[in-house]
């Protein structure tokens, strides 16, 4: 049997090779893919966030730990998906249209990834329309939109609304985030929550979906 | 401050009824010939007669070509198209003209090439969604099926496209070309094809812009390119056809813990180029310029940083060091630094490291409360900026709004020197004209400006 303390070490340290190599070990002795998921790496992104908060970490490692997160993710996905595997919640996420930022919203989407989430990444400059088209094809319960630049954070406004002409609205939570963004904003624009970090986010998301 | 009437007091207006009447909407500057002293004592930490003003001088302290269309329509100065000298922001040129209507101090002297790779030079027309511009003559683009706009580097369509302006947006956001990374082939001198000696026909171009740029009698900021260490705006190197190294924007931010020696490799590389070309550079035009703008690599997010001040000092701090320490050895320029978001962490070491000026005083970013920076660096950093908000004020205020922030900045920031006038970072597309002339005649009327 692996060590899988060792997952967790390594996805804390942004160690992709020993974080894939850990976990394909740790399937091939029987442990549950649902259980590596839940017990390891979950509580790793916690603690990635949790120094992110508190500034021991920055982007540089964030980045680091969400690609160990993800190369572990990448063996165990399709062993969930097989067994059925219920996520926590269902998040379809994209940076807005005219935004081609994506930095901020991929470390978000890593965040929820590693919290538990399905996360459907639509990537960025993601118009209305291909926001509504996922969110209803894969029956997601959360929405969450990104934007960095203040010209382009309008479109926040313009793609909640569509979920709300498309009658699609009390289907899903929408949270935003991103450098321009406030609560006050995404209060005005008829947002469900809104994420000041990416640990933030997992917070909020779980709260949304949990509402 | 407040006056009588509650509205915040002018320094240089002792009587609230004349700063509350005075129409300013006609302004015309008369007094550029001493633009350049008024710059000159503001760095140097001593109170000038009047707040010197910067918009346009760099390529962050710029305006986007709209708003400066809108503003030589307000201003009713000669029509036609406004040239865009940097694409990848779409900033608009701001010619002599809109500079004494909007009583600036400070002008500009750019790089030889754009983000993109050509010179802005040899204009021609281009609409830019229902606006007609000029581009330079290498600006070449293509517009997809889905509205986004490509453009190529160094002008040349057989090359793959490098920038990218999506429907929604108002410039060009840089297309990573990110070749497969085989770490046994991992060369820095592929991440220094960006750095060369510089050319002499650049140094004659330099030398002609600067002279005619002291001619003027503005204060001079120039930028000779160079000695941005890591910018991530131009790690993916827009202005090469084929970028070959680190040019993956994450993958650099990572490449920053996991690669350091070869980082470090690129930077002390950079720097003895960098180094080089600013002496020849000041061989040819002294000391000419007020303020070299040197570094844009950003530090700072909205709500905290890129790395901790320790790796900072580690892997940025000895270079910003060697190259501001030949500028204050060999010259009498000084020191610009351009980062956005949350940086006051950093500034012990900026000053340390030789920066005599900061930009653009993000104070929306935690921890950038503008008295308490003032309070803490005033009297040795200079503030280029931070005079109005351009994430809710100036874009989403109403003109009142803008007015009194602008009023509260100047009262903060002006006494004893030390601060430029600019709005946090580049003015943005969609701002509104009225926004912008109600933020420049606070400044003006906080200065007690002579009209026409």
């Amino acid at each position: 049997m692996p060590d899988l303390d060792k997952l967790h070490e390594a996805v804390i340290e942004g160690d992709s090779k020993a974080a894939a190599a850990v976990t394909q070990a740790a399937i091939a002795a029987g442990v549950a893919p649902l259980d590596i998921v839940t017990g390891y790496l979950v509580p790793a992104m916690d603690e990635v966030g949790r120094r992110f908060e508190c500034e021991e970490y920055f982007v540089p490692e964030m980045l680091l730990s969400a690609r160990a997160m993800k190369a572990s993710m990448e063996i165990v996905r399709p062993l969930l998906a097989a067994a059925g595997s219920e996520p926590v919640g269902r998040v379809v996420i994209g940076t807005v249209q005219g935004d081609l930022h994506d930095i901020g919203k991929n470390l978000v989407a890593s965040m929820l990834e590693g919290g538990g989430f399905e996360v459907i990444d639509l990537g960025a400059n993601v118009a209305p329309e291909q926001f509504i088209e996922a969110a209803a094809t894969r029956n997601a319960n959360l929405v969450a939109l990104s934007a960095l630049l203040t010209v382009t954070m309008t479109s926040m406004k313009t793609t909640i609304d569509a979920f709300q002409a498309a009658g699609l609205r009390e289907k899903v939570k929408i949270m935003v985030g991103g450098a321009p963004v406030t609560q006050q904003y995404a209060d005005a624009i008829g947002a469900d929550g809104f994420g000041e970090s990416a640990a933030a986010a997992v917070a909020l998301a779980r709260r949304l979906v949990a509402a | 401050m407040l006056s009588a009437c509650g509205r915040l007091r002018c320094k240089a207006l002792p009587a609230c009824a004349r700063c509350c009447s005075r129409d300013i909407s006609r302004l015309v500057s008369q007094t550029n010939g001493s633009s350049r002293e008024r710059l000159s004592t503001a760095l140097d930490h001593r109170e000038p007669d009047r707040i010197p003003l910067d918009f346009g001088s760099t390529s962050v302290t710029g305006i986007h070509v709209s708003a400066v269309a809108a503003l030589r329509r307000y201003y009713g100065l000669a029509p036609g198209p406004v040239k865009v000298h940097e694409p990848s922001q779409m900033l608009g040129l701001v010619e002599d003209d809109l500079r004494a209507a909007m009583g600036l101090d400070v002008i500009g002297v750019f790089p030889g090439k754009t983000m993109f790779g050509f010179p802005a030079a040899d204009w021609k027309e281009w609409n830019f969604r229902g606006l007609d511009v000029l581009v330079p003559g290498d600006f070449r683009t293509r517009t997809e099926s889905n509205g986004d706009i490509l453009i190529f580097p160094e002008g040349d369509e057989t090359a793959a496209p490098s920038g990218r302006m999506p429907v929604g947006s108002a410039f060009f956001d840089a297309i990573v070309r990110q070749p497969e990374i085989d770490e046994r082939k991992l060369d820095p001198a592929d991440n220094l094809e960006d750095f060369a000696p510089i050319a002499e026909v650049d140094l004659d171009r330099i030398e002609r812009s600067v002279r005619s740029a002291a001619a003027s009698g503005y204060g001079v900021a120039a930028a000779f390119g160079g000695t941005a260490f890591g910018d991530v705006a131009r790690v993916p190197a827009p202005f090469l056809k084929n970028p070959k190294g680190i040019r993956d924007v994450a993958e650099w931010y990572m490449s920053t813990r996991t690669r350091r020696a070869y980082i470090h490799t690129v930077f002390e590389r950079q720097c003895e180029i960098g180094i080089q070309n600013l002496a020849r550079i000041h061989a040819r035009i002294g000391d000419a310029v007020d303020c070299v703008y040197l570094c844009g690599t950003d530090f700072g997010t909205q709500t905290s940083a890129f790395c901790s001040v320790a790796t900072f000092r580690e892997l940025w701090f000895p270079y910003y060091k060697r190259v501001n320490h030949w500028v204050h050895a060999n010259t009498a320029w000084k020191c610009f630094k351009h980062s956005c978001g949350s940086v006051e962490r950093f500034f012990e070491s900026f000053l340390e490291a030789g920066f005599d000026i900061v930009n653009p005083v993000q104070c929306s970013a935690a921890g950038m409360e503008p008295a308490e920076l003032k309070r803490k660096y005033g009297s040795r950093l200079v503030f280029w900026g931070g005079g109005v908000d351009t994430q809710k004020t100036l874009p989403f205020g109403t003109p009142q709004e803008v007015r009194e922030e602008v009023l509260r900045r100047c009262e903060i920031f002006a006494p004893g020197g030390g601060f430029v006038f600019n709005s946090i970072h580049n003015l943005q597309a969609g701002t509104p004209v009225e926004n912008i002339v109600a933020m420049l005649d606070a400044v003006h009327q906080f200065n007690g400006v002579v009209h026409a």
